[in-house]
């Protein structure tokens, strides 16, 4: 099966959007929750996901506390701030606008 | 806001870094724990999981770096290792280190030390309101009183007022008595007198300087009306912290002075210490009451009683030209409407090209600043070239390392380092050796400003002056030796990394590695030695000028003489033969004392102020005066007690009493000068004026004495016996043998048993006197010595270091030179030759540069000319022998070196 890899930049989006939607999550969760709500399209790299949830944690999108999954092991539980969810609204209304104009470009006669 | 919270994520995730990377850890753990899982569910076998999970997960180690990056503190942590490096490879070399490290002290130090006093005594602006709105008239540099016409410096009372009335251009017009009045007074419930410095000033005083009270009320107008109506008294803060202890219940607690009752109405703020920088007065009393304030001066309603400094503060939008002007002007009219100025033509002649000066008050003003401005400018170029030369010092050695680091820089970049990094890494351990230097400077700089205020107070009671580490330059030093360090860290730092990689690593000591101790430092080097060459030669002027001053014949014998005041005024004596019969028993009683040789009353010794004016000689070329002749009345022990030769004619006696003829003693000069046929003896003059000419009878011819300076020329001079001239006298002089400690002592005993309420004060010997009065001199000799020292010191090592590291470099060749037959002192010539070459071009350079700078000095100088060829010749050879030693000792180690041992080394 052949998957894509994410467009740059939409990182933090996938993020932000999976956090938002399903509440509370560690970090193998939001991997495996962005792959499969885009029926196995997209793949994350899925390291690549730690240096990004540290930068929101700076930035203040999300916060982290440790929990127990339901195997019963420690994990690292990620959720959203208020300040995550403008982000969200910001990267969503960017993200259409680029695909918006995407889409016009490609769609021109 | 935002930033603000996320500087607090940061901080707080680098304080918990630890837990931060614990925790990266452990999810990304999780994480792999849980893909393998997902595989093995999948049917795979675990190994293989293990290294697909991994595949997927990507490079753990990478991404945790990343997730560091995130934090954004690499750059801190960077810095910390390299800080710790950096002191590390410093102290691999300690005693270089020291160096480098006492020459930043010392220089950042010095350069603040002596900046600070400069600001306190010159710069400074004074703790009032608005002082650039102060004007003042005159220069403020003569104190006293003073009949002179016309007199454009000081001004008497009845000038002051009309002034203050007449004028346009000032909003206000304050006067001040040219000099505090030393006096001993009671303080309410104490029976010991205590000393007070008083400063009489007009009831404008306070108001027009805009300075407040801090507690009660300052002077006013109402307090300055009536002559002797106003006995009130404001306290500076400093002495009522001190001498009344912080008495709570000030106001209205009374003092007595002379026999008059003064009331203290408040305290100064503490700031205020009066408008002369380097006086602080304890007491500021109207001027209307200075009959009252022993020695009870009366000059309040006298024209010609000169004796005021005045100040003004302009009107806003009153420009310089315009107060000039007007007070010129009105300066004309007051002065020729004085009833009792003397107007004669000649006079008025005077009158007419006279003017007074005005100049801006908003530093004060301060004798101080006219004595010590010289030598601080002086002492401040100094130091200033010092902190060069420790620059210098600090360059050639930040260039030195990093050129004998090559060899581990070029590895470091082959093994990836990058140039970037490795400059920064430099660069940072440059800054390490800056900053120490410049921690212990500041801490350097605190010490030495208060060893420079004691040296400059020197035996008198410590200069009042506050004088706090000035922030400004001491940012500026620093600033100075980090940019040097920065500057001279980074071109090696640059040109190490630079390299040819393969050609340093093939040879650590090859020529091609470093080229970096080429031209520049031997720039530094010369430049360095020329610097050096003329602080030393400088200080040699300095030295052979106090050399000089301390030969200077005195006239009188500085050797076993006491010297103390005795202040009679205070004690309540008028100037009667109440007064006299205390001189003549004191004298009396203390002349007894075994140990005590002779004793005597007199107006002054030696730099305590004149008391000058004209004479008339009887018979001698028609109305010709002598303008200004130095007087001083004396008890007939005086010669005897000072030492003074008596070269003709006979001592004052008891036959010489208040109704006797007036009998004088001159001195040499004058005798030349007034009396030039013929033996002056028997001879007539007199003071006053021509209708006195033959007042006095001359009794003797006195060696000539010096009276204010070591330097001055030979002034006219004459004594007076005080029988025949009743008049407060403050000094008391005595001539002694054995140990001065119980002569003082028991001389102190028959005074007070004589008088027991006579204050006595400034016990000294005559010789320390003396060498008060060339504090300046001292001050600028040693200093200048010490710092010239330091420079040559510098130099040295600076010559040391340079020669010692082409000695390394050039072992190779020594040793071929060697193989093929030279000898030893072919080589140390060699390496000896580099460095007396360098030496002679610092000379050659630095002879012309110490010529210039010198001529700038000719006024600090005595008894030599700036080209002094002793002290050129002096520095120049010093410094070519202690610079040749320093290139000896390298160049002896290259001529040991063994030609096998060097060459197999290769």
């Amino acid at each position: 099966m052949h998957r894509d890899e994410i467009p740059p930049g939409t990182l933090y989006l996938l993020i932000l959007k999976t956090l938002a939607r399903s509440g509370e999550l560690h970090g193998f969760e939001i991997a495996n929750s962005i792959q499969r709500v885009s029926d196995d399209v997209l793949q994350v790299e899925e390291g690549s996901l730690y240096p990004a949830l540290q930068r929101m944690l700076i930035k203040g999108w999300v916060t982290a506390k440790w929990g127990t999954t339901a195997g019963n092991r420690r994990a690292r539980y990620y959720h959203l701030t208020s300040a995550g969810r403008k982000q969200l609204a910001v990267e969503m209304s960017q993200f259409e606008r680029v695909i918006g104009a995407i889409t016009r470009v490609i769609e021109a006669v | 806001m935002n930033w603000l919270y996320e500087l607090a994520r940061r901080l707080s995730m680098l304080v918990n870094r630890r837990q931060f990377d614990e925790d990266l850890r452990e999810e990304m753990r999780l994480h792999l724990e849980l893909l393998q899982e997902e595989q093995v569910r999948s049917g795979m076998p675990v190994t293989d999981a293990r290294a697909a999970a991994r595949r997927q997960f990507g490079n753990e180690t990478a991404l945790r770096e990343s997730s560091h990056l995130a934090l954004g503190w690499e750059w801190l942590e960077q810095l910390l290792q390299d800080a710790n490096y950096g002191v590390h490879a410093m102290l691999r070399s300690p005693a270089i280190t020291m160096v480098a490290l006492l020459s930043l002290a010392l220089g950042i130090g010095a350069n603040t030390a002596i900046f600070s006093l400069m600001n306190a005594v010159m710069l400074k602006s004074l703790p009032v309101k608005d002082p650039t709105g102060l004007i003042l008239f005159g220069d403020g540099l003569d104190q006293g009183i003073s009949d002179g016409f016309p007199n454009p410096w000081l001004f008497s009372y009845p000038f002051y007022r009309e002034m203050q009335k007449r004028n346009q251009v000032f909003s206000e017009v304050a006067a001040a008595f040219s000099m505090t009045d030393r006096v001993h007074g009671f303080v309410e419930g104490r029976s010991d007198a205590e000393a007070m410095n008083i400063q009489l000033v007009s009831g404008t005083y306070f108001p027009m300087l805009g300075v407040q009270a801090a507690l009660g009320r300052t002077l006013s107008e109402e307090d300055d009306r009536t002559e002797g109506g106003h006995p009130v008294a404001v306290v500076s803060y400093a002495w009522w912290a001190g001498a009344l202890a912080r008495d709570p219940a000030v106001l209205n607690k009374k003092l007595k002075i002379g026999p008059t009752i003064f009331s203290i109405i408040g305290i100064a703020p503490p700031e205020f210490f009066g408008t002369k920088v380097g006086e602080s007065p304890d007491i500021w009393i109207p001027l209307s009451m200075q009959k009252e304030i022993p020695p009870g001066w009366g000059g309040y309603n006298d024209q010609m009683f000169e004796s005021l400094h005045l100040m003004a503060r302009l009107k806003p939008g009153v420009t310089m030209a315009e107060a000039n002007a007007n007070v010129n002007l009105l300066f004309q009219q007051i002065v020729r409407g004085f009833s009792t100025a003397p107007l004669s033509q000649e006079n008025l002649l005077k009158l007419d090209k006279t003017r007074v000066e005005l100049n801006s008050m908003a530093t004060g003003f301060s004798r101080l600043r006219y004595q010590f401005s010289e030598p601080l400018k002086i002492l401040m170029v100094v130091v200033g070239l010092v902190l060069l030369i420790a620059c210098a010092n600090i360059a050639n050695l930040l260039m030195a390392r990093s050129t004998a680091r090559a060899r581990e820089l070029a590895i470091r970049q082959a093994l990836g380092a990058g140039r970037k990094r490795l400059i920064r890494q430099l660069l940072t351990e440059s800054l390490v050796l800056a900053l120490a230097g410049g921690a212990l400077g500041v801490a350097f700089a605190s010490v030495a400003s208060n060893l420079l205020l004691r040296m400059v107070s020197d035996g008198r009671e410590a200069l009042q002056l506050s004088v706090s580490v000035d922030l400004r330059l001491l940012l500026f030093t620093l600033g100075v030796t980090l940019a040097t360090a920065l500057l001279f860290g980074t071109i090696p730092a640059f040109r190490a990394t630079r390299l040819n990689l393969t050609d340093s690593l093939k040879d650590g000591r090859g020529q091609s590695c470093a080229p970096a101790k080429g031209p520049l430092a031997k720039a530094l080097l010369v430049s360095q030695v020329a610097l050096s060459l003329v602080l030393l030669i400088g200080a040699g002027l300095f030295v052979r000028s106090l050399i000089n001053l301390a030969k200077v014949d005195t006239g009188f014998n500085i050797e076993n003489v006491i010297r103390m005041r005795l202040d009679a005024s205070s004690a309540g004596y008028q100037e009667d033969a109440r007064l006299f019969m205390l001189y003549q028993q004191i004298e009396e009683q203390v002349s007894a004392l075994p140990g005590v040789r002779a004793a005597s009353f007199s107006g002054f010794t030696f730099n305590e102020g004149t008391w000058n004016n004209g004479i008339w000689v009887q018979g001698y070329l028609d109305g010709h005066s002598e303008t200004d002749v130095h007087h001083n009345a004396v008890g007939p022990g005086y010669f005897a007690a000072m030492g003074i030769p008596l070269l003709v004619g006979r001592n004052f006696g008891p036959q010489d009493t208040a109704t006797s003829p007036k009998v004088g003693i001159i001195g040499e000069t004058l005798a030349r000068t007034m009396f030039p046929s013929g033996s002056p003896i028997g001879k007539y003059y007199g003071r006053g004026g021509p209708e006195h000419a033959g007042d006095i009878e001359v009794i003797g011819v006195a060696k000539d004495v010096k009276y204010s300076s070591l330097d001055e020329e030979q002034q006219p001079g004459d004594y007076l016996p005080y029988s025949q001239n009743v008049r407060y006298l403050n000094d008391f002089v005595l001539r002694y043998t054995g140990d001065s400690a119980s002569v003082i002592s028991a001389v102190r005993q028959a005074i007070h048993d004589v008088d027991a309420g006579l204050p006595i004060s400034d016990v000294m010997t005559l010789d320390a006197a003396v060498a008060r009065s060339i504090t300046n001199q001292r001050l600028v000799a040693e200093l200048s010595t010490f710092f010239g020292l330091l420079a040559l010191f510098l130099s040295c090592i600076g010559i040391y270091g340079l020669m010692s590291y082409t000695v390394v470099r050039r072992t190779n060749e020594i040793g071929l030179r060697m193989a093929l037959g030279a000898k030893r002192s072919n080589v140390l010539w060699l390496v000896m030759r580099e460095s007396l070459w360098l030496v002679s071009l610092g000379i050659a350079i630095g002879v012309p540069a110490a010529l210039a700078a010198d001529r700038l000095v000719v006024s600090m100088l005595f008894g030599l000319r700036a080209n002094d060829p002793v002290s050129l010749l002096a520095g120049a050879g010093v410094l070519l022998a202690v610079a040749a030693l320093a290139g000896y000792l390298p160049a002896r180690r290259a001529a040991m070196v063994d030609p096998m041992v060097s060459l197999r080394y290769e």
